[in-house]
């Protein structure tokens, strides 16, 4: 096949449209990568919107009075223990020749 | 390639990756269009193929390596997408699935038409045709020179045909010059 026949049979094996067509796809396309991009977005939200809703909840719940009974009472051996510390602080603070 | 030149071969930066995705769109719908409808013989899966391919593209442009320009990586991607739909063709065809309007020759007349043909509906009606019988030379090729062909007659180089299907220079030579061969024997009125 000679050079003149191959641009021809290249001609026959191109496509047409429209002009109209062009925009409307490229429209399409960008439309459905915008979509594509969204829900991803959205993702990237995600933790901070769950960490929002844990911060509601935990505010939500107020500050509750403790049990006298609970782990945060102080038994008396703990403070007799702390005052032994404290004691212990003065002890080391004397010079040993006041002692 | 102007895409290549402002998105680099390394892909667009982050800032403006809308505006270079917009104009690869842009630069390449009409070379991805007319081998996805070439290809596959189907206006509708030729829009799905095009759509698809840049939708691929656009998420995976931060992988791309750039050891390959941007319009023959689209092209890859078409041409893997229309091997795709043969592939499910075939498998709609297996399972009786298959229906007349899915045929690749069964494109609507109105689809292959460039312009309002009102008017002149003879010469409407011998562009369908035409269209029909280019159509079915290129369905009745191999798949490999099907590919090759329809790269080559959009106007795509030997390299980067070979850069897109993954084949060695003289080989997308070899299916070209059997492709031509084929068409010319059943387009030969036409040329």
């Amino acid at each position: 096949m000679n050079y003149e026949k191959e641009e021809k049979l290249v001609s026959l094996l191109a496509v047409r449209r429209g002009a109209a067509f062009w925009p409307r796809q490229k429209a399409a396309i960008l439309r459905a990568a915008g979509e594509e991009r969204g829900p991803r977005r959205a993702w990237l939200l995600a933790p901070a919107a769950a960490l929002a809703v844990i911060l509601v909840l935990v505010l939500a719940r107020g500050p509750q009075e403790r049990s006298p009974d609970g782990p945060g009472a102080v038994s008396a051996a703990f403070i007799e223990h702390l005052d032994l510390l404290a004691d212990m602080d003065v002890l080391e603070a004397i010079p040993e020749e006041e002692l | 390639m102007e895409t290549e030149k402002k998105a680099g071969p390394q892909g667009p930066g982050a800032e403006d990756a809308d505006s270079a995705f917009a104009l690869l769109v842009e630069e390449q719908q009409r070379l991805v269009y007319a081998v996805a409808l070439r290809l596959c013989g189907n206006t509708a899966a030729a829009e799905d193929i095009t759509q698809e391919t840049f939708i691929a593209a656009w998420r995976h442009l931060k992988d791309f390596r750039g050891e390959s320009s941007l319009k023959t990586w689209l092209l890859r991607i078409a041409a893997n997408k229309a091997r795709s739909y043969w592939r499910w063709r075939r498998l709609r065809a297996w399972v009786g699935l298959a229906d007349r309007g899915e045929d690749g020759e069964g494109t609507a007349l109105e689809d292959l038409l460039p312009d309002d043909p009102a008017g002149r509906p003879e010469q409407a009606a011998l562009a369908a045709e035409l269209e029909r019988r280019v159509q079915a030379a290129i369905n009745a090729l191999p798949p490999r020179q099907r590919e090759v062909a329809v790269l080559r007659s959009q106007g795509v180089s030997m390299a980067e045909i070979g850069a897109a299907l993954g084949m060695a220079e003289g080989t997308v030579k070899a299916h070209w010059f059997e492709a031509r061969r084929k068409l010319g024997a059943s387009l030969g009125e036409y040329l």
